[in-house]
């Protein structure tokens, strides 16, 4: 299939199909591979004591059928698409205005959003421990501008983990939103304006076309990894929110069920491509082809 | 801008290599590790939680022998079974894990029997923890720190004393209490109080405790493994129920707090050493076991971990004000160990586990 | 017009203000006399002191750095041209290599790290640095190749024709006029994929072997006697360092933009005399 290709397109692009060389290998070799084995335990029987036995079973997936599991899915579902929200609400207009700096501030502004980032995230979930503990950081900001006048207690609540959230996953968002916002071509937005289009029509029949498709890439990057990320829950909401990610955790560790773990993130793989490639008809975004 | 990318690069870089020269004085190269110092590379492969041993004495036992120790570390007993599958019991040279584990490990062939002739301390250590289910003929492991998981709470918050498992479904508690993520552990203390053992295999007794556990719920504010006994400290909660380590961290931190040793039974866990089956540098691993169970090392390698002592003779080197936290106290040397359980037991404890946390989280 | 554009200020300022104020609390309390991470117990610099003599610590900090920077660079390489070829090539299998190179971000870490061990293992790699850079390169991919692949997209084409025509050849093109125009988002992607691989631990702990720690790794695993101030201290001082570096480097470059314009007036006036 790719002769024919080469030969239709001609010397230039066979030169230039050699770009393409990297990212074929690592797709179907350490990508594709090790998920074909991934797919393959998840038909497998589970062992005494480690790995899997060589029979074919559909059980499994059957078990994911469970009231259990599949309320687990939902809250996952719930806290990746709540976050997501919030993060396109918090991190748009972020990149949108970072955009519009100067070129000393814009390259100022990317390394100060991603300083942070260069230490551990358990170093920084403590941080966020100290701000929401009893009688921490806000509880004393709050009580001193006397706002309440006891503990909140808001450490180990839903909005604490929704917090977490946001901060893990933000820059992701407002980098993809930045680098396609940066491009734009703001003469057409002024000449929107001039013809007489008011602020908000100027900005969704200009703005948000030209920049969804770093909001699509940012929603990708958000989304994904939201499904799966646990930690967050588990330190700043006291683990007591069961998520796919630490249900599959438990089933590897603490229950040694491998193919039942790989079932379970099979599930999960699927359950992420439908909504993503929903979210991309809905976002009819052309200039994006591609799968999901 | 490119330019500032490729000076940021080099800059990382340097900053690298200065970390890496910065500390070893007489270090050789420590990448690599094939020493062609004539003799054959002395070198340790140590594999277990990090912080686990004093840095001083790892230090000393290099210098004294020669042997260069890399420390590597796992999170969970598990990822290290798998690591050690994945490896056919090669790559590490000496394994510190829990209980349960060993009994899997040592089921798989993946460890090999260790030689008394050349651990000359071996006679240091604790009867108590020997002839244990993970090893009823002490022919693989030596123990190495042992832990009972019990109730520490601050009086003034409780506004009662708690004697037992029983008392954490107080309602006076609400909201208030901080568990150990061991579900094992913690459905096992609910068995207890309904007068069963943690290891029973009867699934409607699971499913009973299960059900009690729901009403827990309301009580639990966190569930947490590591440093749980800072909620505890900060007065995030009023009671907290923690390993052993972590009850002795909460007592040093404040004076004020009390421990409960619970009426209804205690759970035991025992940590161990073994060397992996095709352990490249068994030696290296004897000898320090050897080192490590020589009183003075053991003394100052328990005081740093906080766990109770499995070394007999290195109770006398522990310093007065430590001696009752490292040293079971005689009253308590019944406890029941958490043993691995059938498959279906297993699931049974997974599942009321997660219902449970669903639970609390409503 | 000035008006809104200081409110689009106050606002960066302010988001930008939040995301620092744990950062900022962990280095207040790097300088924390108590255990307890989270409770003041008082001033004291005795972290640092432990983090110094902590020798582990700063070998898992250069196998970090070491890891972090490969793999950041492979996959900024690989993610580029993907990103690039898959612009100018269309190919039928691009859509589905594109989908397969992000589905390591959807399945969470633990898995991918259990199967890439398995992986690495069947093919005989030994696990250790290796096993290390070539997993972090593979999750590190898609993030540069869908902040490249959102900046080409629908990108003015015309220039890079119009060069072409100039004669200019495919390495000159690429690095003339390509490269500056999908910069921002090289960047970008490689600013988050380096952050990734430093923060990794769930895979790592499994791809690894015994002579190779990381930072994340060891501070993850201080499970039986818990995560101490050390921590906070390690991340203060990462902090400092990279801000240095940062500083140096703005320094450097400015200094240089100096010259450049010093040497073009000289141009100049030797032109008008």
């Amino acid at each position: 299939m790719r002769k024919k290709h080469q030969n239709r397109l001609g010397q230039q692009s066979g030169a230039q199909a050699l770009l393409l060389l990297p990212i074929y290998a690592v797709a179907l070799i350490f990508v594709l591979g090790p998920l074909l084995y991934m797919i393959y335990l998840s038909f497998m029987s589970r062992a005494q004591v480690w790995g899997f036995v060589n029979e074919f079973t559909l059980d499994n997936y059957a078990q994911m059928l469970e009231p259990m599991y599949l309320s687990t899915f939902a809250a996952s579902l719930k806290l990746a698409l709540t976050s997501t929200v919030l993060i396109i609400l918090i991190g748009y207009p972020f990149g949108y205005f970072m955009a519009r700096l100067s070129a000393d501030w814009k390259r100022r502004m990317m390394l100060l959003i991603m300083l942070p980032f260069w230490t551990s995230s358990l170093i920084r979930l403590y941080g966020w421990i100290i701000v929401f503990r009893s009688n921490g950081t806000l509880d004393q900001l709050l009580m001193g501008l006397r706002i309440t006048d006891r503990p909140l207690k808001l450490l180990y609540t839903y909005p604490a983990v929704v917090v977490g959230m946001i901060y893990a996953l933000l820059p992701f968002m407002i980098l993809a939103v930045y680098s396609s916002a940066e491009k734009m071509d703001w003469s057409l937005l002024d000449a929107a304006r001039d013809l007489g289009a008011g602020r908000i029509k100027a900005f969704f029949s200009i703005t948000l076309p030209l920049t969804m498709p770093g909001l699509l890439s940012g929603v990708i990057l958000t989304f994904i990894p939201s499904m799966g990320l646990f930690f967050i829950a588990d330190i700043l909401g006291g683990n007591k929110i069961v998520l796919v990610g630490s249900l599959i955790q438990e089933f590897l560790t603490k229950g040694r069920n491998l193919p039942l773990a790989a079932a379970m993130s099979v599930v999960l793989m699927l359950i992420t491509t439908v909504l993503l490639s929903l979210y991309r008809r809905i976002a009819k975004t052309r200039e994006l082809e591609g799968l999901i | 801008m490119k330019k500032t990318i490729a000076i940021l690069l080099s800059l990382l870089l340097a900053m690298g290599l200065l970390a890496g020269c910065g500390g070893g004085g007489g270090d050789d190269d420590s990448q690599g590790g094939s020493g062609s110092d004539g003799e054959t590379a002395k070198e340790l492969n140590l594999y277990t939680w990090d912080g686990m041993f004093p840095q001083e004495v790892l230090s000393d036992f290099e210098a004294e022998t020669g042997i260069r120790i890399y420390y590597s570390n796992f999170d969970t007993d598990e990822a290290m079974l798998a690591k050690l599958e994945e490896t056919e019991g090669g790559d590490y040279d000496l394994v510190i894990a829990d209980d349960y584990i060993i009994e899997l490990v040592v089921a798989e062939g993946l460890a090999q029997k260790l030689d008394p002739s050349k651990i000359s301390t071996i006679g240091n250590i604790n009867p108590l923890y020997q002839g244990q289910f993970y090893d009823p003929a002490d022919e693989y492991t030596i123990p190495w720190g042992s832990g009972i998981p019990l109730i520490v709470y601050n009086p003034a918050l409780t506004g009662f004393d708690l004697t037992g498992y029983e008392d954490l479904w107080n309602p006076a508690l609400k909201d208030n209490v901080a568990l150990i993520a061991n579900y094992r552990v913690v459905n096992g203390i609910t068995l207890k109080t309904m007068g069963q053992s943690f290891n029973t295999e009867d699934l409607d007794q699971i499913a009973a405790a299960g059900e009690k556990m729901k009403l827990l719920a309301e009580n639990v504010r966190v569930i947490n493994d590591s440093n749980t006994q800072d909620f505890l400290v900060s007065e995030e909660v009023a009671a907290a129920f923690l390993y052993t380590s972590q009850v002795n961290a909460a007592l040093a931190a404040r004076d004020d707090l009390k421990i409960c040793y619970p009426k209804e039974g205690l759970g035991f866990g025992i940590m161990a050493a073994f060397i992996p089956s095709k352990a490249p540098n068994s030696d290296a691993a004897h000898q320090f076991l050897d080192y490590l169970n020589r009183p003075e090392v053991a003394a100052k390698c328990f005081e740093f971990l906080g766990y109770y002592c499995t070394n007999k003779a290195a109770e006398e080197h522990i310093s007065a004000e430590l001696y009752d936290q490292l040293v079971v106290p005689e009253t308590v040397t019944e406890g029941e160990i958490v043993q691995n359980i059938s498959q279906e037991a297993e699931d049974a404890h997974a599942k009321i586990w997660n219902e449970f946390k669903a639970a609390c989280g409503q | 017009m000035k008006k809104q554009w200081k409110w689009s200020h106050a606002y960066l300022a302010a988001i930008l203000a939040l995301t620092y104020v744990p950062i900022l609390l962990t280095v207040v309390y790097s300088f924390n006399e108590s255990k307890i991470t989270s409770v003041w117990g008082g001033l004291s610099l005795k972290w640092y002191r432990e983090l110094f003599s902590d020798r582990d610590l700063r070998e898992a900090l250069v196998n970090s750095l070491v890891l972090a920077l490969c793999s950041c660079g492979a996959a900024t390489v690989i993610g580029t041209m993907g990103a690039l070829g898959m612009e100018k090539v269309k190919l039928r299998a691009n859509g589905w290599i594109e989908y397969i190179s992000t589905l390591p971000m959807m399945i969470p870490e633990i898995i991918l790290g259990m199967v890439f061990m398995a992986t690495f293992s069947l093919m005989g790699l030994p696990f250790g640095m290796t096993t290390l850079i070539i997993a972090h390169t593979t999750f590190c991919v898609p993030y540069i190749f869908m902040m490249v692949k959102a900046r080409l997209a629908g990108m003015d084409k015309s220039i890079e024709e119009a060069a072409r025509d100039l004669g200019a050849g495919p390495f000159r093109l690429f690095w003339d006029i390509t490269l500056p125009m999908i910069l921002p988002a090289v960047l970008s992607g490689m600013l988050l994929a380096f952050a990734m691989s430093f923060d990794d631990v769930v895979i790592s702990l499994f791809v690894t072997g015994p002579k190779v720690n990381t930072l994340p790794i060891k501070i993850y695993t201080k499970l039986k006697t818990g995560v101490t101030p050390e921590i906070n201290a390690l991340a203060a001082l990462l902090l400092v360092v990279i801000i240095a570096a940062l500083l140096l480097s703005n320094f450097i470059s400015a200094q240089g933009r100096r010259r450049q314009k010093r040497a073009a007036e000289a141009q100049q006036a030797e032109a008008a005399a």
